[in-house]
C-alpha cells in the first residue's frame, strides 16, 4: 500500500486521533493526516489540499456529515476519492442516507482496527 | 415484523441492553472489561458527566457520569496520552463515550435505531451538581466498574 493522504472529519479531537490510530493499525502508511472539526472546515481543507481518503463522522454541529458529503459531491471536490462515514448511527436508514449522499463505506462506532481495515482497504485498492 | 412504540420501549428498557452496550463500548474502544457492579459506588468530589439527548420516537437522555480519576483513566486508555487533570481532551473523551453508549444502546432495537436521533454530547464537570430529566418514560441507573 502506497502512502496515502487522509482527511478525518469529526467534532471530537479524541475520535480523530482514534481513527488515525486505527488506520495505522490497519496497516496504512499515512503520509499526511488532515483533521477537521466540522463539515465546513472539511470543505475548506478539500479546496486547498488533495487527499486519497476521507473519513467523516455524521453527527456534528454546524454542518453534519451527510451535508458535508452532499457538498463534496455538489462542488465536485475530491472527485473519485472514497468517503467512509464513521458514526454511532447504525440503522439501515442511516446507511442508506449515507450511500445516497455519496459515501462508499460505513463504519459504526465503537469499532475495531480490523473493521476499519475491512471497510477501507478495498476502497483504496479500487480507487 | 413491525414493532410498536410500546414494544420498542419495553425492549430498549431491558437492563441487559444497557449492560451489553457498556461492555461493548469499553471493550472495543478502551480494550478493557467493564461490568455492572452492585457494590458501593465511590463518590469523588469532582466528576465528569456526558449527556446525550434522544429525540424522535423516544425522548430522554443517556447520562454517563464518572469520577474524575476514572474519567482521566478512560481518556488515557482512549488516546494513549497521560493526563493530570480534567482538561478539554478528557471532557471530549467522556463525551464520545456517552455518544457511543447512546448509539449502541438504541441500536439494540432496530425500530429505535432508525427513528430516534441523538444530540451531540454535552459535558458537565464540577462538584455537587444534580441532573434532572423531566418525566422520563423509564429510567435505568446502573453502576459499572472497569479493569
Amino acid at each position: 500500500m502506497s502512502e496515502i493522504r487522509t482527511l478525518i472529519v469529526d467534532d471530537s479531537s479524541v475520535m480523530r486521533k482514534i481513527v488515525e490510530r486505527a488506520l495505522r493499525q490497519a496497516g496504512l502508511t499515512l503520509m499526511v493526516v488532515h483533521e477537521a472539526g466540522s463539515g465546513t472546515e472539511g470543505l475548506d481543507l478539500l479546496r486547498a489540499k488533495q487527499v486519497d481518503l476521507i473519513l467523516s463522522d455524521i453527527n456534528m454541529p454546524s454542518m453534519d456529515g451527510l451535508e458535508f458529503l452532499r457538498q463534496i459531491r455538489a462542488q465536485n471536490l475530491a472527485p473519485g476519492v472514497p468517503v467512509v462515514m464513521i458514526t454511532t448511527e447504525s440503522s439501515e436508514e442511516h446507511v442508506k442516507q449515507a450511500i445516497l449522499a455519496g459515501a462508499q463505506g460505513y463504519i459504526r462506532k465503537p469499532f475495531t482496527a480490523e473493521q476499519v481495515k475491512e471497510r477501507v482497504l478495498p476502497l483504496l485498492n479500487a480507487a | 415484523m413491525a414493532v410498536s412504540l410500546r414494544e420498542s420501549v419495553q425492549l430498549v428498557s431491558d437492563p441487559r441492553n444497557l449492560d451489553a452496550s457498556v461492555e461493548e463500548v469499553f471493550q472495543l474502544m478502551l480494550g478493557v472489561t467493564c461490568r455492572r457492579d452492585s457494590g458501593p459506588v465511590l463518590h469523588e468530589l469532582e466528576s465528569v458527566t456526558a449527556v446525550v439527548g434522544f429525540g424522535g420516537l423516544l425522548s430522554g437522555a443517556c447520562v454517563f457520569r464518572s469520577g474524575s480519576s476514572a474519567a482521566i483513566k478512560i481518556a488515557a486508555l482512549m488516546t494513549g496520552m497521560e493526563f493530570d487533570e480534567i482538561d478539554d481532551t478528557v471532557k471530549d473523551a467522556i463525551g464520545e463515550i456517552g455518544n457511543m453508549l447512546a448509539g449502541a444502546w438504541k441500536g439494540k432495537v432496530p425500530n429505535l435505531a432508525a427513528n430516534c436521533g441523538l444530540s451531540v454530547p454535552a459535558v458537565i464537570t464540577g462538584r455537587d451538581y444534580n441532573l434532572h430529566v423531566q418525566a422520563p418514560e423509564f429510567q435505568l441507573h446502573h453502576a459499572y466498574r472497569f479493569a
